[in-house]
């Protein structure tokens, strides 16, 4: 526990003159005061700090900065919690057009990401390329750079990528003016072929924005859309909105999810159908034709176009596939369910979408040695592109090439110059993630690094010198009012508001006329022969592709599905693997062509039996790193071998020259090898297995499931107070609460399991990493945890996400035992953990039923010491040898205590940080407030309530269909 | 006389005597105390050795352990106790037969225990101490460990928590550990008398002297002596049920399914019974032999504790049938998992040791043939202590690897450390009671010689 001082920070002084005991006392406060702002690291000024608890930054109070996410495209709002000078939370920003008030995993780990202290600092200059940088004063790169760009004029590349920003895309023009240059963006995943696709039917190249608000029937073929898929955070707010027992009946939307692997998103489906990957182009053409009137010979695909037909212009077809002509059938499907303008809306669709063609175009023009000159930013060809040396060997072939990267990685070993990278913390920027949405992105800190955005560096490189901040503000002023200095007031005010509130909206262009053209056919995929799989990569919910493989908060973040760390794995069905003899933990080689990589098996229930899905984003140059992480000891092993890295590269496996969507073919060996995949979970159901079961086919009911026709039935007796027990009690009720009771209610139909909440609460409460040893011995310390529990049969598995944290019960187990009081009660409703009195004895954590309590057993230092500027100083850092455990971010409620309970109640961490809404925190004292109406919702129910606890802590049923499967083996 | 008398006298006439050998006061004083004045034998000194080396390693590893964490224990955050609790109530265990013998049996007027009741209590009191090193260890932070105590402190309100059992088990060892040590040293007195005065003038002469408190053999000072035992023996006698009682409520008053039972006091303490035996047993058999006193030790004393041996495991045996037995009845899902999960889970191996050992095994005693063999007592006294740390480890870690929630299932596998440590308590154990052998009279000289038998080989009362 940690509570702030009341002290005022700000010197009252005394109407009659100053005394010499009061010039003293404010001298001292003001040297004091002086000396601890000099410590700081705050921006100089022009940053507008918006939403602060008053306008006074004091030292050790928290402000708050509203920025914009750099971790995606999606760019959604971000509001820093800063503490003398240095963000040390990330909250989504509410009211932000794209998130509002939600921030995914990846999002939430950015400030973790910004104390790296392996980020370079000033540029580099490489003698060879592949060996050690020089570094440079700023100056000589620059001169070197643009001698190289001038002498390579018309032949030079910038090679970037996705960029929204529209004042880097002004200063992208005018560098590819000033150098003859051309401009390739790279972007992983599908939104490329989404792209192309709507240029081709509707002669518009953009994403557009999918609104699953609006949508009854979600048809998604393999698209991860809340765990990893182009914008999540904003998916699942809206996706969750109309889930059964959050909206009314008429409005609930049916979610089918055609998949080969078994996404997050996928198990959450009301219904998952399971086909082969070379079957999903086929499919969506049959869907598209039933859509349009032809019988379709699949049964399911009947059921679903019958759906969608019912559901015109509230329905929504979405799909992963990289293929433009495959998706160009789901725009075909979109526009014959009239779902554009509703569902699916171009006029808000995101500009600056990444090519494939153009890319691979890049490729060639590199190995024909047709540029001279290649600039990179904001992407990782290096490791991203197929091939094992996809872009090592092309870039071989280019005079001069120059990357703008935040440290050293696998494209900047074949470069010339290296260009640090300026962290979305420490700069300037803004976004257009949809057309009329501007996010602006400002500093929350000095910068701690001598880097620079993309755009400084295209500025520098054109002979300008302004700051970062003026080039945004500049770019805004010049398109706002064309220079004119009458309006430069006006201005000013507007653009330092739109600060304030992290984005604006700019004047949208006209009315949108698109010419509707009919979809390609896409081409039929080749089915791998006996004794051959489907090769399937994909994105994991933490590591996207790659970019934050140098975080350890997202390594260390359970997958959502499998609730494996620090690894990729070659996931395998249950049928094949055992054909193949594999078990989880057996090494695989996979092999296609000359190329093969090792990886340990997983074998995942639900998936397809021809497939092999392996994510992307592993085997990071530089990841070798984390070996440091966790503690050392006699028995320990390191989380990475010597000399190894986090995981295998994937896409090394990809063939360089594959047509999009064509179906990778691999052979899959074992290899007689075993390494050992850390897991937060070894039991996978609710259901007691089978040869140990009392009851035949016993379920334990820590997760409790109503069909959608039972909401609003009357609730079953024991989910309201008294329990089991009839209202009869042994124990009294010894804490009368006057004041407020905190309790929680989390929503199970609404948690889609992207464990934005864990890595929220790991940030909020300062929670250690500890490294891949650490959990396959089952140490792992989060205080907030996912439990997944499979559902169904593996045609058609679903799962429930069940966030488990300290219940907080009013009868807690864990009280009782402590020998020393280190555990007690509060007046509010919660049960403390007081680190300092607690001897260690594991009593209460034995004794809890939730086993949400989480002992250190080491000490856990940081792999790197400059991540402590991440520690809230809100909360202690716990010592070896004290239990910890969730406080229901105590230091949040003491602090809106301390600001005298303005507002509403406060929010914990993984409430703010949930898209979903499923956590709502609060005051159950108050019969009028949010929480303890949903306490007494129908759907509420308290796990294990019959032990008579009296956990705080409601869940709402999960709302299922029981209809399910239909696919391919 | 009545039939009930006649069979009385039967079975006494059938009994050999309690000591063999015809000895006489001065030969019993010869063979108590000479062990003492002798150099130590070959036997002895490779012993200690052994015992010593084992103590050290156990040092190194808790040195080791506290210096680094308790991550060096094979725990997790689910099994938050393993081999420190199972050591501790193992050897908890242990100590009671001694508690049993010098005083339960001392108040039945048992005459066969005196020549086993020093050293069976001197085991009680190495066994309370290797069970008090584990609750200290165990701690993650055992630098902090008075805290446990509830003496005035400056710290306000914060105190200790009477609710806790762990806090009751504090005052459960702590006064079994005083009142052994005291009723054994108050026992000793009349033979360091026996012994001050057989020894030559020196500094073991001044030591024993002090230790003796100036026993002068009077018959006020034997009077006095006897009426201490007596009262030091009816306080003791309660501890034999209280002890194990107080520790089996670090269990039964958990929620954990498989510790939450009403059986658990009786259960613990026969448990600790049965298990006492066998180390006194095994102890005994190798010192009898060690240290020449066959004619002391005698099979009747080793048929006398496998009777008891046999007795209260088959109540430990019915009470593994209750608890199956309450499972079934109470209808608890959870508690009947518990106990499917012990017999045929991941650590169904832990379970069908301890029943083969506590169960199984001990039925051979019944036969008066293995009885009358040294040699397969002295086994099965080893495959009985084999058992019931089996057990604890069974009802502590099978239990809380597997409770409520699937998510959090997990299993546990011990490290070197948690070996070296369960290894060097029994180091410590073996280095007190080879130190006890060697410098304290193992035999109640004083009161072996009340029970030594005539040439008819008749007990006299």
């Amino acid at each position: 526990m940690s509570e702030r001082s009341d002290e005022p920070m700000v010197l009252p002084l005394e109407p009659s003159g100053v005394s010499r005991r009061s010039f003293l006392r404010a001298a001292g406060y003001g040297a004091t005061a002086a000396a601890l702002a000099a410590c700081t690291r705050a921006p100089e000024r022009a940053i507008v700090s918006g939403l602060s608890r008053g306008d006074v930054v004091a030292p050790g109070r928290p402000y708050f900065i509203a920025t914009t996410c750099g971790a995606c495209p999606a760019a959604c709002g971000v509001l820093a919690r800063c503490v003398d000078g240095r963000p040390v939370k990330l909250e989504g920003l509410p009211g932000h057009p794209v998130s509002d008030g939600g921030l995914c995993a990846v999002g939430q780990a950015q400030v973790l990401s910004l104390y790296d202290s392996h980020r370079t600092d000033g540029a580099r200059t490489f003698a060879v390329r592949g060996g050690e940088g020089a570094p440079a004063a700023w100056d000589a790169p620059d001169a070197a750079i643009r001698a190289r760009l001038d002498a390579a004029n018309g032949k030079v590349v910038l090679l970037t990528g996705p960029v929204t920003s529209p004042s880097t895309l002004a200063w992208i023009a005018k560098f590819r003016g000033a150098f003859g240059a051309e401009h390739v963006m790279y972007e992983p995943g599908c939104a490329s072929a989404v792209a192309d696709a709507h240029a081709a039917t509707h002669g518009l190249r953009v994403v557009p924005r999918f609104d699953f608000s609006r949508a009854r029937v979600v048809a998604s073929f393999g698209a991860d859309f809340l765990g990893a898929w182009l914008s999540p955070v904003e998916h699942a707010r809206d996706w969750s909105a109309l889930r059964p027992g959050r909206t009314a009946p008429e409005r609930v939307s049916k979610h089918w999810q055609i998949e080969s692997r078994v996404s997050t998103t996928g198990l959450r489906a009301d219904r998952r159908v399971r086909i082969a990957p070379w079957e999903a182009a086929g499919a969506v053409t049959e869907l598209a034709g039933a859509v349009a009137g032809n019988a379709p010979t699949t049964p399911w695909i009947a059921e679903l176009a019958a759906e969608l037909l019912s559901a015109r212009g509230a329905s929504l077809v979405i799909s992963d596939d990289p293929d433009p002509a495959v998706q160009s059938q789901v725009n075909a499907l979109n526009v014959a369910l009239e779902n554009y303008g509703a569902t699916v809306r171009l006029e808000e669709g995101r500009d600056g979408v990444g090519s494939a063609t153009a890319v691979r175009a890049l490729l060639a023009r590199m190995k024909a040695g047709e540029v001279a000159a290649l600039v990179v930013a904001g992407c990782n060809p290096g490791h991203a592109f197929p091939g094992a040396d996809g872009f090592a060997a092309a870039a071989a072939k280019v005079g001069t090439v120059a990357v703008i990267a935040p440290m050293p990685d696998e494209t900047t070993a074949a470069a010339d110059f290296l260009v640090p990278e300026a962290h979305a913390l420490e700069s300037w920027d803004d976004a257009m993630p949809a057309r009329g949405v501007v996010s602006l992105r400002q500093p929350a800190i000095v910068p701690l690094r001598a880097a620079r955005t993309l755009r400084e560096c295209l500025a520098r490189w054109c002979g300008d010198s302004r700051k970062e901040g003026a080039l945004v503000r500049d770019h805004w002023r010049d398109e706002t009012d064309g220079g004119r200095t009458s309006l430069a007031g006006a201005f000013e005010r507007a653009f330092d508001a739109a600060l304030e509130r992290g984005h604006f909206e700019a004047r949208a262009g006209g009315p949108w006329k698109t010419r509707v053209t009919g979809p390609q056919i896409p081409a039929a995929r080749a089915r791998p022969d006996a004794g051959h799989l489907a090769f399937v990569a994909y994105e994991k919910t933490a590591l996207r592709d790659g970019a934050q493989a140098h975080n350890a908060w997202l390594q260390e973040l359970p997958d959502p599905v499998s609730k494996c760390v620090w690894d990729n794995y070659a996931c395998l069905s249950p049928d094949t693997a055992k054909a193949m003899g594999v078990e989880t933990g057996d090494v695989v080689r996979i092999t296609v062509g000359a190329a093969s990589v090792e990886l340990p098996a997983l074998v995942q229930r639900g998936q397809h039996d021809g497939a092999v899905a392996v994510a992307l984003g592993y085997g990071r140059m530089g990841t070798g790193r984390f070996s440091d992480v966790g503690p050392e000891w006699l028995e320990s092993r390191p989380t990475v071998a010597p000399g190894g890295l986090v995981g295998v590269n994937a896409a090394a496996l990809l063939p360089a020259d594959r047509e999009p969507g064509a179906t990778v073919v691999v052979r899959v060996e074992r290899t007689g090898a075993k390494r050992a995949l850390a897991c937060t979970q070894d039991h996978h159901t609710l259901h007691v297995p089978a040869h140990l079961a009392p009851h035949h086919g016993e379920v334990r009911d820590a997760v409790r499931t109503i069909a959608p026709g039972e909401i609003g039935r009357a609730a079953k007796p024991e989910a309201h107070a008294g329990g089991a027990h009839g209202g009869v009690d042994l124990w009294p009720a010894d804490h009368a609460a006057t004041g407020p009771k905190w309790g929680m209610v989390v929503d199970l139909a609404a948690c889609s399991g992207c464990s934005a909440c864990v890595v929220a609460c790991q940030a909020e409460n300062s929670v250690p990493v500890v490294g891949k040893d650490e959990v396959l011995r089952h140490r792992e310390m989060h205080w907030i945890r996912i439990d997944r529990y499979y559902d169904g049969p593996d045609d058609g598995l679903s799962a429930s996400q069940q966030p488990m944290m300290c219940q907080h019960c009013a009868n807690a187990p864990c009280e009782t035992v402590c020998p020393v009081l280190a555990t007690v009660h509060s007046s509010d409703g919660l049960n403390q953990q007081v680190y300092n009195r607690c001897v260690g004895t594991r009593y209460c954590a034995n004794n809890c039923p939730y086993k949400v309590r989480r002992f250190n057993w080491f000490d856990y230092p940081r792999e790197d010491a400059l991540q402590n500027l991440a520690l809230n100083p809100d909360v202690t850092v716990r010592t070896r040898g004290v239990m910890e455990k969730c406080s229901l971010c105590v230091q949040r409620i003491q602090e809106w205590r301390n600001d005298g309970r303005a507002g509403g109640p406060p929010m914990t961490a993984c409430q703010q940080s949930c898209p979903a809404g499923a956590i709502v925190f609060g005051d159950l004292n108050d019969p009028e407030s949010r929480v303890a109406k949903l306490a007494r919702d129908g759907r509420a129910y308290q796990v294990l309530g019959e032990l008579n606890v009296k956990p705080v802590v409601s869940y709402l049923a999960d709302v299922r269909r029981k209809d399910g499967g239909g696919g391919t083996r | 006389m009545s039939h009930a008398a006649a069979a009385a006298t039967h079975a006494t006439d059938a009994l050999p005597p309690v000591i063999d050998g015809g000895k006489t006061l001065t030969d019993v004083t010869r063979d108590v105390f000479s062990p003492l004045e002798r150099k130590a034998s070959p036997a002895w000194k490779a012993g200690f050795a052994a015992a010593l080396c084992a103590l050290l390693l156990g040092v190194t590893a808790i040195g080791y352990q506290i210096a680094t964490g308790i991550g060096t224990w094979g725990l997790n955050r689910t099994v938050g106790w393993a081999f420190d609790i199972t050591n501790f109530v193992f050897w908890v265990g242990i100590g009671h037969a001694g508690t049993l013998i010098s005083a339960v049996l001392l108040l039945f007027r048992q005459k066969w225990r005196t020549s086993i009741n020093r050293s069976a209590e001197a085991m009680t009191i190495f066994a309370v101490m290797c069970a008090g090193i584990f609750p200290l260890i165990h701690m993650g932070r055992p630098w902090l460990a008075h805290w446990v105590f509830p003496y005035p402190n400056d710290r306000g309100t914060l105190w200790v928590n009477f609710r806790s059992p762990l806090l009751w088990d504090v005052f459960a060892i702590g006064t079994y550990f005083t009142i052994s040590a005291t009723f054994w040293y108050v026992g000793l007195i009349p033979d360091l008398a026996t012994a001050r005065d057989r020894a030559k003038e020196g500094l073991r002469k001044r030591i024993l002297s002090l230790l003796s408190l100036g026993w002068d053999g009077s018959a006020r000072t034997w009077s006095r002596y006897e009426v201490a035992c007596t009262i030091l023996a009816a306080i003791a006698t309660p501890l034999v049920v209280s002890v194990h009682s107080v520790v089996s409520s670090d269990f039964a008053t958990a929620v954990i399914p498989g510790w939450h039972a009403t059986l658990f006091p009786p259960y613990f303490v026969l448990g600790a019974v049965f298990s006492g035996f066998a180390m006194v047993l095994t102890l005994l058999i190798v010192a009898r032999k060690v240290m020449r006193l066959e004619a002391y030790i005698t099979p009747r004393h080793i048929g006398a504790m496998c009777k008891v041996v046999v007795f209260t495991g088959s109540i430990v045996a019915l009470a593994y049938l209750t608890e199956l037995f309450t499972a079934w009845y109470s209808g608890n899902h959870y508690e009947k998992f518990v106990f499917l999960n012990r017999a045929f889970g991941p650590m169904a191996w832990a379970f069908w040791i301890m029943v083969t050992c506590n169960v199984v095994a001990p039925q051979l005693l019944w036969f008066r043939k293995v009885r009358s063999s040294v040699g397969a007592v002295f086994a099965l006294s080893l495959v009985i202590n084999v058992g019931m740390w089996f057990e604890r480890f069974v009802i502590i870690v099978t239990s809380i690897s597997r409770d409520f929630l699937p998510s959090s299932w997990s299993g546990y596998a011990p490290t070197l450390v948690e070996w070296a440590t369960l290894v060097g308590s029994f180091g410590l154990f073996f280095t007190m009671f080879l130190l006890f052998c060697r410098y304290v009279p193992m035999i109640a000289a004083s009161e072996v010689k009340t029970v030594l038998s005539d040439r008819k080989g008749e007990v006299r009362p």
